[in-house]
């Protein structure tokens, strides 16, 4: 298992943000997380990368607990994520967006800053390189010096997801990657998905509220709700359960205005 | 310069001056008008404090005119390179006072742009900047100051030092050495501690013998002035460290925070400064230490500026203060120039891209591995060792050190030189630091000078007959600067925050900030708790 | 995920004034009885750990120099020491409310309060120099004079702060943190220096004296015995403590007990459902910002007409000082303001007290002692000892 997460907790104030979840994520597998607004997928994600420490419960990443790592650790530990409501550096360029997702892969050294040997001069080149591949990859060649915040809403989810897989990650973190986009780009990103798990083998978790992208990719699916974890399985399954129906469909079907709601949640 | 591809029949004023060609003609002769004012005017006359000060400020603005000039890269480079090396210091020579500003400008162009790395690459909002740069001067105060403290009179008091400077490399070797090391890693350690067993032994003695030596030849020892230049690496490395110290506890604080720390800081190191006289005299308390060396003056240099001064046929009285003002000219300008280099190149490397992260998202930047506090602190570090290294050149200037020149008003026109430039530019930092040092050092000074001097002939002035006599004694401009600061601050923040040369990233971020709070996205920009425990 | 939280409050139950559940029971003893224990339990409490504490120090060193021991000057100064204590401690409570009320609705260090504070004390001095030019110091009647006194500094100071709220903070309401902030600081730079100059224009000085010397009301020491030990006790030490429960009880009713009351406290909750709601956000920002200064300023008048002296230079320290009263009681928690202002009152009365005795310490060090506590606080409790709301959302 890449990922075991045990009976995780999370509280604010009174509220039970995660209830003793439980999911374990096998290597190279692509998993979705799905539930209901404020079912704790988002602080899930923030609990795993060390934005939140949980109050209880154990969380092993490559065979070692993560508990207690700062993200930064928890990044250099090959654990890198996206964010719902896009985080770039807006003021940066896209290049240098990507640039900065490589920190933790870089020989960082003062004494070579101020000097710039050999080595310095190739690591740069080297990073500018690899950055430029990334964004090539996901399909933004040519955009790297653009300035972030100029680019239009799916490219900027792009960007975000080329800077996450810049630290090289083993597991990638989506949160609702395919948020605000209209069907022709949900099936270029779920295509992007594909090609980041088989091209570069990395593992994937996706936080995805639209249904098309989650039956359509997803090996194994895990629901929340209330923070606790009501069902997983295959997509298959998943449809075919009677408390995922009634928790997370039935409430679908109540207010089909989720994605509005979604931008004033978090 | 691409107005000279299009030959129009009617070329308008605008396009006209835009020829290279023409723009060099004018911008030499508007220096040569700026140089010909400020050598040809009279210091006994009436108006000089009024004349020089609209004289002077241009003529040091003038690389800023030369660098937003269409002239190509070259001319720019020579052009200033000739006005700093040459011109000042032929102007300086002229009279001194202006030396003396371009010196000053000089310090104060090296803490601002030392702060600039904190607020400006880092987004650190530091009130007590000024404390790294009396530390740099205290450093070389005590270790030089003719007045009795403690450190200028025993050899003695060195063996801490020299302990403390083992145990940091000891530290630092062993870690190194240690790190990584998975195979055999009981006997590296156990290696590594006998050979630190050996070596304490050795350093125990060497300094034991040295500081008898030193007690030999000379009982009440001063450090030579020669280690002036050493002591500026020594004011950097400490200052750094200080400034790590200071760091490490506060940095995970939220932005408005660290202000108000830091600024307790600053006036704790000058509270400290001020009450280290007893019971052991560290600092000579609030009566500053006096008497602070010089660097040597190379007889050479002082034959060679008499040789200068007799050429343009300036009678110089003493040639030797005037040289000595010329060397410590082109030490700060040899030291701006270190740390423009330094700050350009923290700027383009992995490190100031993660400060550019950290400033505008500190959420995703950890997230995506930068380690904020590291980070923060390498800002903080980089800042308080430029201002260590520029406060021993300050000592060694002023040859006096006292409480009094550190206080929180320093800091905070430091502040309003980044401020006012534009933060996070080089450029628009040193002109932010030029302007105000002008407005503080020159124009309010002259103004009360030309005050006093309206006030000792019993000046009246015609029209709204006011005398200057009735002037209340108290309203002298030059002792108002924090209102002048204050104004600054507020009219640049509310108008152009970004600065007079905005750097365009920092432009950006203000305006895309404007807009996310205008879609009520309101940024977020603190980290919970549970991500800051960094040790 | 917008969640509120409280970090877990070590005095819960006990000093829930003016933050949720809302005290029930009469009028009277909602807004006078309550508060008033409430303010008798922070001062015993206080005055009771740091005796303690001071006792405790004197046991591990007795003799901190030769022929001095340090329990008998304690003993000999207790009583002086704690009641200096909490008559400052009742200003720095009053400074900090003004802090905490504006960072209460804005999220925002309101760094030019200490200038407001100041300015305070300047109009005090004014008005009571003016009292006194016109010879009639003698024929008002002191309380009178001492309200008018004070009335007049926290409309000056209320005034003052609803206008620097207005000119320098509202433009710069969108912007990133820090450049409300640094507008603030250079508001504070600058109304030192145009008070400096309006006074050096009026009296051509501006080390102001307040004209206290003929009142003997106010300068003939109260001689009180307690325990065998006189204590004089400064006339005005009480009306510092008198006119700081007053508004701080006044402060109580408005925020609890009014609908405009009501108001402020929504915006600090929620500035856009509030907007949402109907309530003029703008006017309850300004609004806070009157209450606010008006605090300082009252604050101010007192502090001059106790200090006797003073200058446009004379709010850094007082301020610092009370934003750390503000930090340690929990900014944004106006309970916490008077628990910490109090605290910071006392344990500097203490500091003052004893330092002296200490061979290469003295009362000189006390600032620093204070910005260590304040340092202390930020690292290891940042929301105070009563806690902050905590609005946690990524």
């Amino acid at each position: 298992m890449l990922l075991e997460v045990n009976n995780v907790e999370k509280s604010f104030g009174g509220i039970r943000a995660v209830r003793s979840v439980s999911v374990n994520i096998e290597e190279g597998s692509l998993t979705s997380i799905i539930g209901p607004n404020g079912a704790g997928k988002t602080t899930l994600f923030n609990l795993l990368t060390g934005i939140y420490k949980p109050d209880s419960g154990a969380i092993n990443f490559n065979g070692r607990s993560i508990i207690g790592f700062r993200p930064d650790q928890v990044n250099a530990a090959g654990m890198a994520r996206t964010f719902q409501s896009i985080r770039l550096f807006h003021a940066m360029t896209v290049l240098e967006n990507v640039m900065v997702g490589m920190h933790s892969r870089l020989r960082i050294s003062l004494a070579d800053t101020l000097l710039r040997p050999v080595g310095f001069v190739k690591q740069e080149n080297h990073v500018r390189q690899k950055a430029s591949d990334l964004l090539h990859f996901v399909g933004l060649a040519g955009k790297g010096d653009e300035v972030s915040r100029n680019l239009p809403y799916g490219d900027q989810r792009r960007v975000e997801i080329a800077r996450a897989l810049a630290s090289d990650p083993k597991l990638l973190l989506l949160d609702e990657p395919t948020a605000g986009m209209n069907p022709n780009e949900s099936v270029d990103a779920m295509n992007l998905f594909r090609r980041i798990r088989d091209e570069l083998g990395v593992t994937v978790i996706l936080i995805e509220h639209d249904m098309r992208v989650v039956m359509g990719i997803s090996e194994r699916i895990s629901v929340l709700d209330y923070g606790e974890k009501i069902a997983e399985g295959t997509p298959t399954e998943i449809k075919a359960n009677p408390r995922v129906v009634e928790a997370y469909l039935g409430r679908q079907a109540a207010g089909t205005t989720d994605e509005k709601q979604k931008a004033t949640e978090e | 310069m691409a107005a000279t591809t299009t030959a129009p029949l009617t070329t308008s004023w605008r396009d006209r001056i835009k020829e290279p060609r023409t723009a060099l003609f004018l911008i030499i002769a508007y220096i040569a008008l700026a140089i010909l004012v400020l050598v040809t005017l009279d210091r006994r006359s009436l108006l000089f404090p009024l004349f020089s000060t609209c004289a002077f400020p241009p003529f040091v603005l003038s690389p800023f005119v030369i660098l937003g000039s269409p002239l190509s890269g070259r001319t720019k480079v020579r052009l200033i390179l000739a006005l700093i090396l040459l011109i000042m210091p032929i102007i300086g020579i002229f009279d001194g006072a202006y030396l003396e500003l371009a010196i000053q400008i000089c310090i104060f162009a090296g803490l601002a742009l030392g702060l600039n790395i904190v607020v400006g690459f880092a987004g650190l909002l530091d009130l007590g900047y000024i404390a790294f740069f009396a530390v740099g001067a205290y450093i070389w105060g005590m270790f030089t100051s003719t007045v009795d403290t403690y450190w200028a009179t025993q050899p003695v008091t060195l063996v801490p030092f020299a302990w403390l400077l083992y145990f940091l490399v000891a530290i630092g070797v062993s870690t190194t050495v240690l790190r990584g090391r998975r195979e055999n890693r009981f006997f590296w350690t156990v290696g590594v501690l006998g050979v630190f067993i050996l070596a304490t032994i050795v350093w125990n003695a060497v300094v034991n013998n040295l500081v008898f030596l030193a007690t030999q030849i000379a009982p009440n020892w001063l450090v030579p002035s020669w280690a002036f230049f050493l002591f500026l690496i020594v004011g950097v490395v400490i200052a750094a460290w200080v400034g790590v110290l200071l760091g490490l506890p506060v940095l995970r604080l939220r932005g408005d925070y660290l202000a108000i720390v830091t600024l307790g800081f600053g006036e704790m190191i000058r509270v400290l400064a001020r009450n280290l006289d007893a019971p052991i005299n560290f600092t000579n308390g609030s009566q500053g230490l006096s008497g602070v060396s010089r660097p040597p003056l190379p007889g050479l240099w002082v034959d060679a500026t008499g040789a200068i001064a007799n050429g343009l046929s300036v009678r110089v009285d003493n040639v030797e203060p005037v040289a000595q003002q010329l060397l410590f000219y082109f030490i700060a300008i040899a030291m701006i120039g270190i740390i423009i280099l330094v700050a350009r190149r923290l700027e383009d490397s992995p490190i100031g891209r993660a400060w550019t992260a950290i400033r505008e998202d500190e959420v995703a930047a950890i997230a995506m591995g930068v380690p904020l506090v590291r980070m923060k602190l390498l800002a903080f570090a980089a800042g308080a060792a430029f201002a260590g290294a520029i406060g021993v050149l300050y000592a060694a200037k002023q040859t006096f050190v006292s409480p009094e020149s550190f206080s929180l008003i320093q800091s905070i026109s430091i502040l309003a030189m980044v401020i006012v430039g534009g933060m996070g530019g080089i450029r628009g930092v040193i002109l932010g630091a030029v302007v105000v040092t002008l407005l503080n050092l020159q124009v309010l000074k002259n103004i009360s000078l030309q005050i006093n001097a309206l006030r000792q002939i019993d000046y009246m002035i015609p029209i709204i007959n006011f005398r200057i006599t009735d002037w209340p004694t108290q309203l002298e401009p030059a002792k108002y600067e924090r209102l002048v600061f204050g104004l600054l601050l507020i009219l640049m923040m509310i108008f152009r925050p970004a600065g007079l040369l905005p750097e365009p990233r920092r432009k950006m971020e203000l305006q895309s900030m404007k807009e996310a709070a205008g879609e009520g996205v309101e940024p977020i920009t603190e980290i919970p708790a549970a991500a800051g425990s960094e040790g | 995920m917008e969640r509120t939280t409280q970090a877990a409050n070590p005095f819960a139950g006990m000093v829930e004034w003016f933050s949720s559940p809302p005290v029930t029971g009469g009028w009277l003893y909602r807004f006078i009885i309550y508060p008033l224990l409430q303010m008798a339990v922070f001062i015993i409490g206080i005055a009771a750990f740091l005796t303690a504490a001071a006792y405790l120090i004197a046991f591990i060193i007795p003799n901190p120099r030769e022929n001095i021991v340090l329990a008998e000057q304690i003993n000999r100064q207790l009583p002086g020491m704690i009641i200096s204590g909490i008559s400052v401690g009742f200003v720095y409570s009053m400074i900090a409310l003004g802090y905490t009320l504006v960072y209460g609705v804005l999220k925002f260090i309101n760094f030019a309060h200490s200038e407001i504070f100041m300015v305070g004390s300047v109009v005090g001095f004014e008005i009571m120099q003016r009292i006194d030019e016109a010879g009639a110091s003698q024929q008002w009647n002191p309380v009178v004079m001492v309200v008018t006194i004070v009335l007049s500094s926290m409309l000056a100071s209320g005034l003052l702060a609803v206008l620097i709220e207005r000119v320098a903070y509202r433009p710069l309401r969108n912007a990133p943190r820090l450049v409300p902030l640094i507008s603030a600081i250079g508001v504070s730079f600058f109304l030192t220096d145009v008070v400096r100059a309006t006074e050096a224009m009026l009296r051509n000085d501006f080390n102001l004296r307040y004209p206290t010397n003929d009142l003997n009301w106010l300068t003939d020491a109260i001689p009180l015995v307690i325990g065998g030990i006189t204590v004089n006790i400064k006339p005005t030490s009480i009306i510092m403590v008198i006119g700081a429960v007053l508004t701080l009880l006044a402060l109580n009713y408005f925020v609890n007990g009014t609908k405009l009351g009501r108001g402020v406290r929504a915006v600090s909750q929620d500035q856009s459902t509030a907007g949402l709601m109907r309530i003029d956000v703008n006017f309850m920002i300004s609004l806070t910002f009157f209450i606010g200064g008006a605090f300082g300023g009252a604050a101010g008048a007192l502090f001059g007409m106790n200090a006797g002296t003073i200058t446009p230079y004379v709010g850094f320290i007082p301020g610092v000082k009370a934003f750390t009263a503000a930090v340690l009681g929990g900014i944004g928690n106006v309970t916490g303001s008077l628990l910490g202002g109090l605290t910071i009152g006392m344990l500097e009365a203490f500091l003052n007290g004893t330092l002296a005795y200490f061979p290469a310490l003295g009362q000189r060090y006390t600032d620093i002692f204070v910005f260590a506590i304040l340092i202390i606080v930020l690292i290891f409790r940042p929301g105070g000892l009563l806690g902050e709301r905590v609005d946690e959302k990524v």
